[in-house]
């Protein structure tokens, strides 16, 4: 058999693959909708079985109150405006440990990557060190700057940090040397082969080790928090223990997981879908 | 004919030269020493199109890094007019069997990316990227990201990244070796008109006898285990205007592939053999 | 045939020396800086001690090793608790396609406020003690080993079930030698980041809300500036995380995974 292909025909065939490729960009929207009422109904499960149980079992106030109260809670200090203040100053702290991690982090994550001999000097610690949770270093952390902001500040930077500084060191490394070989071929000198392929090519890591250390930091905050005190969210939670105030406590921690779930659509899940989603890069 | 005192006669000339050439790596598994590529000897003359064909693991890629300049021998030497090849250079452009084009550029910063490099002003650039992407069939997908391409497609792209630097010698590793048979020989058939209106000197690598002989001036075949020439075949109809029509037509062009079939199926008889038939083309793709 | 002789190809003993030499360097610089710290400035024990005494501490303090032991305990109760319980929550909505993508948003919330900030709660509920640090042990690592799970059952692919269905296999069967079988690497997974969460928990619950343990005893050891305390207590959290870690769960998972033959990279 003979497969033959003139130019007209080879032309054709470029035609369906346009086709082809135009057509996977038409994907539903309607789907979207639907979707986001099935996300919801989960929650609503909770509330339900949370008011049965608060119906059935009438505990004392300082374990369970009603769905309700919870919500009188919240326009409460909405009112007060306690509560955006705190959500101000709790993010204001996250932000810093964000701004620093990504400083420090993500430059020593590209070093580490590139240059096998500081890996091989620098990792063995870091690993160690990424072993105690920044939350250990608490107590020291006191010891050094008392109940102020610099402590929480300092907890949440080394809870950030290694997170960062290990994705950014793996996405380096994982970046196809191919790539690197083939724009050497093209003319580029190390500090453009950094700028073309090294720093985009990490950039979906990058991303990862961002996501795990907000997360991580979000948690040593609000230890923070709860124990050096001085507002924010994690304070409003412990105080309001302490005072009884369960409406409170409960409220607290709704918010906390709300504002992490604006945190990851609004910002870095949209940094995602402009990046590494829009080059093809996202991985499990 | 003996390939060595051919390639030493018209070594003067060449606009490559490969002398002596050996190579050998450690086996990263065993620790033992594998000896890649034994005493190559070769010379390219300007405008020539040289494929380069022979069984998968006999040095093909470790020639080409060579030539390319990622990779030093141990012994033997490499050179481009004259000069010892020591390390990447725009004068070599190189089209990588992983395709290699960046998944964070479009097709457009992809393809004028070597102009980029070489600091173009951006209107000349948007122009000669134009003419290429025109060249390569790519209207229309300016603006695309490699994902959004089908095989072939991103193979165009790589290719056209390589044209727009405009290097005097292009080496191309295998580039078909991925994609559908259909596209493959369309893309074949592209390459020829391409090369013959642009008169580059081609390095082309191949484990396919067909495609070695359809695409090349000069064939020249690989034994493996070491890696050595073991014959350098001229091709007896010149390439412009060849089609996969005409060549399935032609008795001479069959009689070539038969000999250089020969060649190398003495060397590696069960693999070969199937895979140099067209309708095995399929399986090609997947042995990369 | 060519007269050309073989190189000799063998590593510089010079990049053996630098295996072993490069990871002790910053160990050394850092210990390095502690003590010319110490000599220039002298500060309080309560700010920084001397290295000589943070290794003492294990051998000299008493209370050392009941609280290691109390925080080891507290840990070991509530992940068991936390593997049993999420793993055949997992299994039992991974099998639903349905049922995983209901939960699946309120998995996600839930991961994201586990552990810490349910502290004062649990001690509303639980009273400060044991109870309460089982319990966020608990919350911390239980999303977690679930999502896994449901995860790995749901990567186990249909055609494998489907093909077995066919030859008249049993659901049980099915369960038994394909669905769990295939989902370990992933609970696998979920295990060992779900006890490195449970560690970090207690240490956490242990902070505010308990008389024992290491968390507390590094707390209490800030009210009596002890730093020695402090820092040999940190110490001993990291290693034990590290033992936990590397020693017994990373090889662990890495023989499920090599034994099933797949391929995953466990950064
Ligand atoms: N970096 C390397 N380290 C060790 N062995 C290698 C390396 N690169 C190639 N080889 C070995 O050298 C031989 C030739 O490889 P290669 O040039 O890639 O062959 P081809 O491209 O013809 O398939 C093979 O046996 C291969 O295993
Ligand atoms: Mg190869």
């Amino acid at each position: 058999m003979t497969v033959t292909v003139s130019s007209s025909g080879s032309a054709a065939q470029s035609d369906i693959e346009r086709q082809l490729v135009r057509d996977r960009g038409k994907e539903d929207r309607r789907g979207r909708i639907v979707g986001s009422l099935l996300a919801v109904a989960p929650f609503v499960m909770v509330v339900v079985i949370w008011w049965a149980i608060y119906t059935i079992f009438d505990p004392v106030p300082t374990k369970l109150v009603a769905p309700s109260k919870v919500v009188d809670a919240f326009f409460e200090l909405i009112r007060e405006g306690t509560l955006p203040a705190y959500i101000t100053q709790s993010l204001g702290r996250l932000s810093i440990g964000v701004i620093i991690a990504i400083g420090v982090g993500v430059p020593l994550g590209w070093l580490l990557g590139l240059d096998k001999d500081v890996a091989s000097s620098v990792e063995p610690m870091l690993r160690f060190f990424n072993a105690i949770s920044g939350i250990a270093w608490l107590p020291l952390a006191i010891a050094w700057f008392g109940f102020t902001d610099r402590t929480i500040t300092a907890v949440i930077i080394y809870t950030m940090i290694f997170p960062v500084i290990f994705n950014t060191m793996i996405g380096v490394r994982t970046v196809p040397t191919v790539l690197r070989d083939a724009s050497r071929s093209l003319g580029s000198g190390w500090f453009r082969v950094i700028k073309d392929v090294y720093i985009p090519g990490s950039f979906p890591s990058v991303m990862t080790g961002l996501r795990l250390g907000i997360g991580f930091g979000w948690r040593a905050l609000i230890a923070g928090e709860f124990i050096v005190g001085g507002g924010g969210l994690g304070f409003l939670i412990f105080n309001s223990r302490t005072a009884g105030l369960t409406e409170r406590v409960m409220l607290g921690m709704i918010v906390l997981g709300a504002v992490w779930l604006l945190i990851d659509r609004l910002i870095l899940r949209p940094i995602e879908e402009f990046t590494a989603a829009r080059w093809g890069m996202v991985r499990l | 004919m003996t390939a060595g005192n051919a390639e030493a006669a018209s070594a003067a000339s060449a606009t490559l030269t490969v002398n002596g050439l050996s190579h050998w790596f450690i086996d990263p598994q065993s620790g033992s020493t594998v000896h890649a590529l034994d005493d190559i000897n070769l010379a390219i003359q300007p405008g020539e199109f040289i494929t380069v064909v022979g069984p998968s693991g006999c040095g093909k890629t470790t020639l080409l890094k060579i030539l390319a300049g990622f990779l030093k021998p141990l012994a033997g030497e490499a050179r481009v007019h004259g000069s010892l090849i020591t390390k990447p250079g725009r004068d070599r452009g190189v089209v990588f069997q992983e395709l290699a084009i960046l998944p964070w550029r479009t097709v457009r910063r992809n393809i004028g990316h070597g102009l980029e490099i070489q600091k173009v002003p951006k209107d000349v650039r948007a122009k000669k990227v134009a003419e290429l992407t025109d060249l390569v069939g790519l209207r229309g997908f300016e603006d695309h990201y490699p994902h959004q391409l089908s095989g072939g497609m991103k193979q165009r792209v790589a290719v056209a990244r390589t044209w727009a630097s405009d290097p005097e010698i292009i080496l191309m590793d295998e580039p078909f070796a991925a994609v559908d048979a259909m596209t493959r020989q369309t893309l074949q058939e592209e390459l020829i008109r391409l090369t013959v209106e642009t008169k580059k000197t081609v390095f082309f690598i191949t484990h396919s006898v067909e495609e070695a002989v359809f695409l090349g001036d000069r064939v020249i075949a690989l034994a493996a285990r070491p890696g050595r020439v073991k014959a350098s075949v001229q091709v007896p109809v010149p390439r412009e205007g060849r089609t996969w029509e005409t060549m399935t037509h032609d008795p001479s062009m069959a009689a070539c592939v038969e000999e250089v079939l020969g060649l190398v199926r003495g060397e590696h008889e069960a693999t070969l053999a199937s895979e140099s038939h067209a309708n095995a083309d399929a399986e090609q793709a997947q042995e990369t | 045939m060519t007269a050309i002789p073989m190189p000799v190809l063998r590593t510089s003993p010079w990049s053996k020396v630098k295996k072993y030499a490069l990871p002790i360097i910053p160990f050394f610089l850092l210990i390095g800086v502690w003590v010319s710290v110490i000599a220039i400035a002298d500060p309080a024990i309560g700010i920084l001690p001397r290295p000589l005494k943070v290794l003492q501490v294990p051998f000299q303090e008493d209370e050392y090793w009941p609280n290691v032991t109390a925080s080891l305990g507290r840990l070991f109760i509530g992940f068991l608790v936390a593997a049993v319980t999420g793993v055949l929550a997992g299994i039992v909505a991974g099998l639903s396609r349905k049922f995983a993508d209901f939960i699946g948003p309120l998995v996600t919330a839930m991961n994201a406020i586990s552990g810490i900030a349910w502290i004062p709660l649990a001690i509303a509920w639980f009273g400060i003690g044991r109870g309460m640090v089982v319990f966020i042990v608990w919350n911390g690592a239980f999303f977690l080993i679930f999502a896994n799970t449901v995860l790995g059952v749901r990567m186990v692919p249909e055609v494998l079930d489907r093909s077995l269905q066919t030859l008249g296999a049993s659901r049980l069967h099915i369960l038994r030698n394909v669905t769990f079988p295939g989902a370990l690497p992933h609970v696998m997974s979920g295990l060992r980041s779900g006890l490195g969460f449970g560690w970090r928990a207690v240490i956490a619950a242990e902070l505010v809300g308990a008389t024992s343990g290491l968390g507390q005893w590094i707390f209490i050891a800030q009210e009596f500036a002890r730093a020695d305390i402090i820092v040999a207590g940190a110490l001993t959290i990291g290693v034990i995380g590290l033992i936990m870690d590397r020693g017994l769960l990373a090889p662990l998972e890495r023989r499920t995974i090599e034994r099933w033959g797949l391929v995953e990279s466990s950064a």
